[in-house]
């Protein structure tokens, strides 16, 4: 572990998955995009976001954006340690706080039915 | 999974699940409050108060616990999302509690956003000696422990309202 935390490859990994993560999340749930979708009456999973079938109960895609984002952000973040140093020590460590933080505004807009029912 | 059902019901079984997911929430909270507190009012001369003693816990040795227990509240959260979207989600829309609803899922959205910057979190607490890195580790450990008291909050909330016992 100690390895892990002085390695320089793995600073770039856990900058750009952290900050690619939460971005991904977030335009995942304002764009509606899911890779699959969860029924959880029947326990059926289908790929990409689908609407509820009749007679089969409500469905759920937040399992779809949290697998999207774990994986979009894995990808990423490889593709991270591929960046020489001196552009990834460019990016702020700010934004890895700052990020959740501007996202709620827009999370919170997402939600806007359930505000205003 | 199915020979359990012969000893208890299949309530009791989702029941002791969302207990322990409120354990492990609660032993979240208590470690991400004691390291947001050491780093917000780090404790420069010792002395004997609570609050002093409190805060003055060395923050670093909280990491590990902390991504542990995000990780597997986490997961109990999402295997019990299951159940809540059918038995609890529901009757709550019937019963018209929209900002109850909306709340949950504002802690379902922040929770998961928690789990994305975790590798962040735990390298900056890695390198705790890094002086050029005490600001974002500082803020992030807090945006942490603010999301765990939001969701805790929420989570309680929610139960309040439809949890266990409905």
């Amino acid at each position: 572990m100690k390895a892990l935390a002085s390695s320089q490859k793995f600073r770039n990994f856990v900058v750009v998955f952290s900050l690619s993560a939460t971005v991904i999340y977030v335009l995942s749930d304002l764009s509606g995009w899911a890779p699959f979708t969860y029924h959880p009456a029947t326990g059926r999973l289908e790929w990409g976001r689908t609407l509820p079938r009749q007679n089969e109960g409500p469905v759920m895609y937040w399992y779809g954006w949290t697998v999207g984002m774990l994986i979009g952000a894995s990808i990423l973040g490889l593709l991270g340690t591929l960046l020489p140093e001196r552009v990834v020590k460019r990016i702020p460590l700010a934004l890895i706080w700052i990020l959740p933080i501007l996202a709620i505004p827009l999370l919170v807009y997402s939600l806007m039915p359930f505000w205003t029912k | 999974m199915d020979f359990l059902f012969d000893y208890i019901s299949v309530t009791t079984f989702w029941t002791i699940l969302l207990i322990v997911h409120g354990l492990l929430a609660i032993a979240l909270l208590g470690a991400l409050t004691h390291q947001a507190a050491s780093v917000l009012m780090p404790v420069r001369v010792p002395s004997d108060g609570f609050v002093t003693r409190f805060r003055a816990v060395k923050g670093a040795g909280y990491v590990t616990a902390v991504c542990v227990l995000w990780v597997l509240t986490f997961l109990m959260g999402a295997w019990i999302y299951i159940k809540y979207r059918i038995y609890v989600r529901i009757p709550i829309e019937r019963a018209g509690f929209w900002k109850t609803q909306g709340f949950f899922e504002m802690k379902e959205h922040m929770v998961t956003i928690g789990l994305g910057v975790l590798p962040a979190y735990w390298y900056l607490w890695k390198n705790a000696d890094d002086a050029g890195t005490a600001t974002a580790r500082r803020w992030l450990t807090v945006v942490l422990a603010a999301i765990c008291w939001f969701s805790f909050l929420v989570g309680h909330v929610v139960n309040n309202v439809r949890g266990l016992g409905s």
